[in-house]
Parts: C-alpha cells; sequence; structure tokens
C-alpha cells in the first residue's frame, strides 16, 4: 500500500447546522430565478424535443384558431346584412330566426313604426327568392332584396363596382361580384333576366353570401314586381331611431303598438342569427373540430413533457440530490410549458393569420377577433400546464437516492 | 466530542414479506470534523446504502444519524432538500453534471440553490473552477470535456458553497488510473482547504490511503475500521 502525501488541514469552526438551513431558506427568490433559467436552458438545450412539443403547441392553436375563425367567419357571413343595413331597430315576422325571405306582412306596420316616438326614419324591405337566367341557358338561385331608395334602410353595401345611387335607374340590379362567372359572366351594365324580367346590373358588392342564395340589391318596386309581391306587403320594416333617442324605449313603444310582429333590436336580431346558427349545425361541428384540435395538442404536449422528463431522469434525480423540491421541479415544469405555450401560441397565430389571408375570398373568411387573439396564449398556457403533471407526476416519484445507483 | 457524522444502529431493508432484502445491519459508526473516510467493500456489500442514508437521499428502517449533532432521523421528508442544501456536496460516480449548462452554470447553479446572489455565484464559481484547473473551460459544455475534466467540475459543484460534508460515491469509477488518482488528490486537497468531512465510496484500492481512515463494510455490517497509511509534508 502506497503512503499517500498531506498537506495542511483547516479547522472548520464547529458547524451550526439550524443557521445554515436558514441560510439556504433565506434567499428562495434567487433559487427560483436559478430554477426559471435551468427550465429553460433544458427545454432548449433538447431541440428535437422542444421542436415536437412545440408542434404540438402550434398545431392546437392553429387548428383551434382556424375552425373558430371559420366559424366567426361563417356567422359574420350570415349576420352581415344585420349589421350593415342601417337600422338601429328590425320588425320581424313573429319566428324569424334569420335576415332570409320568409313570412310577409303588411305595408301598415311601417306607417306604425313611422308615428312612433323616437323613431327617425322607417321602411320596408322585401326580400323574396328568384332566380337569375345565364346566357348559355339554366339558371342560378338568387334573394332578391327590394329596397326603399328613400331611405336607402337595408341597401347595398361593400360595393366594389358601381354605386347605391344606380338603383335609381329604372329596371337595374346591384349583384354579388363574387358570383359574376357563376351568373355567366356579369359585368356593369350586363342585361340578365331576373324572375323572367328584364333587368340591367348597375353595380357589384363583395360577401354578401349567407347561407343560401346570393344577394341582390333593386328599388323595392321592381323587385315587387318581379317576386310578385303584393304591393301592400313585405318582409321586414327597418327603424331608425332619432339621434338622443333611448333604443330600448323606443323598441319597447314599437312593441306596445305592433303586436302581430317581433321587434328586435339589431343586436338582438344578430345574437338570435348566431344563437340560431350555433345550435343548429354549426356549433356541434366546429365545437368538435376545435376540442379536437386542442385535444391532439394536449396529447402531443403531454407525451412530449413526459418524454423529456423521462429522458432526464438522472439530471432531475441530481437536480433532487443537490436539495431541489418537488415545487422546483413543479416550478421547472410549468416554466417550460409556458414557453412552448407562448412561442407557440405566437407560431400558430402567425400561421393563422397567413392563412387568412391567403384563403379570404367572398366565400370564405376566417374572422379571427382580437378577442380570441388575446386569449389563444392563456388558453396554450393553460393547455401545456395541465399537460405538464404528467411529467411532474413522474418527477415528484423520483428518489433522489437514484443517483447513486 | 461534536461528531461530522455519527451513525447509531442503523439497519436498512428493502421490499416486503419473503421478498425482504437487509442491505444494512445495525451499522454503527462515526465521522470526526475534517475527517477522509474510505468506505470500502464488495458490490452490494450496503456501502452506497449506507451513503445515501448518511446524504440524506434515503431513510434508515431503524437506527439514528446525526450530522454536526443534528439528528435527521427524527426531521420530516420535506425538509430533507433543506438539510442536503445546507450541509452536504455530492460527487457521484457518473459526475450528473446538467448537459444543457456550461461549466460554470453547473457550478453556478448549485451555489444559487444555497441562496447565494447572482453576482457572488458567478465571482465564487469561476474561483471554483480555476482552482480546479478549468479556469479556461468556463463556457463548455460538459460534453465537451473529458472524463477527468467533468469529475473535476463536479467537485467543484460539491464543494460550491463551502458544504461542511461532502460523499463521493465511486469518484474514480468512469475514469482511467491517472485521472482517478489525479480527481481524488483534487477531493482530498479541496476538502483539507476547506476542513470539510469526507466520505468515499470506491472500489478502487489506489486510492484507499488517500482517507484518514478506511471503513470495510461486507454483507451491510462494519467488518474492519483502520487508519489509512500516509505522511505528513
Amino acid at each position: 500500500m502506497m503512503a499517500v502525501p498531506r498537506g495542511p488541514r483547516t479547522t472548520r469552526p464547529v458547524v451550526d447546522v439550524a443557521a445554515r438551513i436558514a441560510h439556504v431558506r433565506r434567499y428562495p427568490l434567487t433559487r427560483w430565478l436559478a430554477t426559471i433559467r435551468l427550465a429553460l436552458r433544458m427545454a432548449l438545450h433538447a431541440r428535437a424535443k422542444f421542436v415536437g412539443t412545440l408542434f404540438g403547441v402550434v398545431f392546437a392553436a392553429l387548428l383551434a384558431n382556424f375552425q373558430l375563425g371559420t366559424l366567426f367567419g361563417l356567422l359574420a357571413k350570415n349576420t352581415l346584412f344585420v349589421d350593415n343595413a342601417a337600422a338601429d331597430i328590425w320588425i320581424v315576422p313573429p319566428g324569424t330566426t334569420f335576415a332570409q325571405p320568409g313570412q310577409r306582412m303588411s305595408t301598415a306596420l311601417v306607417n306604425q313604426a313611422r308615428v312612433t316616438p323616437g323613431v327617425e326614419r322607417a321602411s320596408a324591405l322585401v326580400m323574396a327568392g328568384t332566380s337569375i337566367a345565364k346566357p348559355g341557358g339554366g339558371s342560378e338561385a338568387i334573394t332578391l332584396v327590394g329596397v326603399d331608395l328613400d331611405t336607402m334602410l337595408g341597401g347595398p353595401f361593400q360595393m366594389v363596382a358601381g354605386d347605391p345611387s344606380a338603383l335609381r335607374i329604372a329596371d337595374t340590379v346591384i349583384m354579388e361580384d363574387a358570383q359574376r362567372e357563376r351568373f355567366g359572366g356579369l359585368n356593369l351594365g350586363s342585361i340578365r333576366e331576373v324572375g323572367g324580367y328584364q333587368v340591367r346590373v348597375g353595380g357589384f358588392t363583395w360577401g354578401l353570401l349567407p347561407f343560401g342564395p346570393a344577394f341582390a340589391f333593386a328599388d323595392i318596386d321592381l323587385a315587387r314586381t318581379i317576386a310578385k309581391v303584393e304591393p301592400d306587403q313585405l318582409n321586414f320594416v327597418l327603424v331608425d331611431v332619432a339621434p338622443g333617442a333611448d333604443i330600448h324605449a323606443v323598441k319597447r313603444a314599437l312593441e306596445s303598438r305592433i303586436t302581430t310582429a317581433t321587434v328586435l333590436e339589431r343586436s338582438e336580431f344578430r345574437a338570435l342569427i348566431t344563437r340560431t346558427l350555433l345550435s343548429q349545425q354549426l356549433g356541434i361541428t366546429f365545437g368538435v373540430s376545435t376540442a379536437f384540435g386542442l385535444a391532439i395538442g394536449f396529447v402531443i404536449v403531454l407525451l412530449s413533457m413526459y418524454s423529456s422528463v423521462i429522458d432526464n431522469l438522472r439530471e432531475l434525480g441530481t437536480l433532487k440530490a443537490i436539495g431541489y423540491t418537488n415545487l422546483d421541479l413543479m416550478r421547472m415544469l410549468i416554466v417550460q410549458a409556458m414557453l412552448y405555450a407562448i412561442v407557440g401560441s405566437i407560431i400558430g397565430l402567425g400561421m393563422v393569420a397567413g392563412a387568412a389571408e391567403g384563403i379570404r375570398s367572398a366565400n370564405l373568411s376566417l374572422v379571427i377577433p382580437r378577442a380570441l387573439v388575446l386569449a389563444t396564449p392563456p388558453a396554450m398556457i393553460a393547455l401545456c400546464v395541465l399537460a405538464s403533471f404528467l411529467a411532474f407526476y413522474r418527477a415528484a416519484r423520483l428518489e433522489p437516492g437514484m443517483v447513486f445507483r | 466530542m461534536n461528531l461530522a457524522v455519527d451513525v447509531e444502529g442503523v439497519t436498512k431493508t428493502f421490499g416486503s414479506g419473503a421478498l425482504v432484502f437487509t442491505a444494512l445491519r445495525e451499522v454503527s459508526f462515526q465521522v470526526a470534523p475534517g475527517e477522509i473516510v474510505m468506505l470500502v467493500g464488495p458490490s452490494g456489500s450496503g456501502k452506497t446504502t449506507l451513503l445515501s442514508i448518511i446524504g440524506c437521499v434515503l431513510r434508515a428502517t431503524a437506527g439514528r444519524v446525526r450530522l454536526f449533532g443534528e439528528d435527521i432521523s427524527e426531521r420530516a421528508e420535506r425538509d430533507m432538500p433543506a438539510i442536503r442544501r445546507a450541509l452536504i456536496g455530492f460527487v457521484f460516480q457518473g459526475h450528473n453534471l446538467i448537459s444543457s449548462l456550461s461549466v460554470l452554470d453547473n457550478v453556478r447553479l448549485v451555489l444559487e440553490t444555497r441562496g447565494v446572489r447572482r453576482s457572488l455565484a458567478t465571482r465564487e464559481a469561476k474561483t471554483l473552477l480555476e482552482r480546479v484547473g478549468l479556469g479556461d473551460k468556463l463556457d463548455s459544455l460538459p460534453a465537451q470535456l473529458s472524463g477527468g475534466q467533468r469529475q473535476r467540475v463536479a467537485i467543484a459543484r460539491a464543494v460550491a458553497g463551502d458544504p461542511p460534508l461532502l460523499l463521493a460515491d465511486e469518484p474514480t469509477a468512469a475514469l482511467d488510473a491517472q485521472a482517478g488518482l489525479a480527481v481524488t488528490e483534487l477531493l482530498a486537497e479541496m476538502s483539507r482547504e476547506r476542513g470539510a468531512t469526507v466520505v468515499v465510496v470506491t472500489h478502487d484500492p489506489r486510492i484507499f490511503d488517500f482517507g484518514d481512515r478506511i471503513v470495510r463494510i461486507a454483507d451491510g455490517q462494519i467488518v474492519t475500521d483502520r487508519e489509512a497509511l500516509h505522511e505528513t509534508t
């Protein structure tokens, strides 16, 4: 056995265990900050795992936003007319759920509305289903909207060619730009038969394509003639409330006068349409696909984070051996979950924005409201933090003594 | 005398019923402050189990363990991480450095875990790494170092924050003979400089005599406990 040389030995003062324990507990913030830095470094170091986890978040953010954006786009298509008809209050046939052709009512309602205090203007709107003949034969369905040209309530908007005043020219209609090819190559000045009546195209709107046939606008008398609607009949009464008048009070006054129809504020009509669409097929279809996207993303993040913990068991065991608590490990995983969620949300939202621009058309537009953009990162954080719990469960069960095996 | 480590009648069993395995049988063992003890014995003799119990990463089934007079057998499980941070530095068989952290960060992390402010931790970590001869490798990742260099980082990490007790588990197992001796010499030197108490579990007979005492363990019991050969310089 060899003899080993020894240097001088320092004598340490008596160890005050309580003081040392108190010292290491005194600055938790220092440890937390170190834990955050460590969590970020560990997440970014394993690049393949980082990209894999990020993929899950991007997938969830992208699919959820895409589905909800499509849903909002479809809802907007169906409420667009109500939003832009310049009417504060709609008087509609009982049981109405959409701004589409339906029951007819008496024009007497217009006069009843006009004499109601607080009403600035009121006018009839005719809406009837008819068809447009194509030059090569055949026809396509359209929804003809007859507008009172004195008020222009319910008149054409989002014009891309021509002007709403073109409706003042006899036998003129304004058609939907997105349907020009479908209707046989329409142009300004094109002559077509609508409901067997020859009309001239005086302008084009863009994107007025609710579920059902595209809208075409005409003077109310022309619309009545084409759609064979009696002169004393209408589909809706559109009311413009006088400046300064209380819209709720005007609505109540109209309700007390008119008992044969339903009186709806614009926001109520919009909400009714939305509710109806959601309660029918749209809510279920898009709800399921959104939940599916979130669930797939959740599973990807859950498995990636769990596998990351499995890959790093020895390092996590080492951290526990040198004094990390389960709470420290939980903080690490939550920080990593937040990193994945924030970066994934930004990428996902960026891709959705690109997709929205790429697929934007009169037929389909993604509508991503600001609330949805703002809600995405918190939702992804919640998803990732929730998904990190399986990883935490595994890390928490880790015995620090495993580092000696 | 106030002992650094006082193990009294410690028994440790694993499993239950017919599958019960007794790793330690009423082991009693003391280490004086500043002493370097080599815990040696064949595989499965219980030396790593004993080291784990002293290191507060494993609870004894029976018996008492006191560190610097504090009875840790009585402490709740939730207190153990703080006790480890306050009192113990570890050197593991496989160095166990955090692969995503640089050499400097590996040492600094332990200091910050022990409540040392970042600026001070950076300074102290650099000093320690210079002391172990790795002042030019501060930004290297563990994967970029040789086995001996990694173990030197592990020693710097273990002594960071000046813990009074250092526990080393087979610190030379993954090293060649020359690197193993150099690492053990460094561990012994640094612990003497700091007056730290050291318990080293090892199979490697070449490093036995770096300790003050050699405690041999077999079948879960201490069989010999003798002073090491040494010369004073």
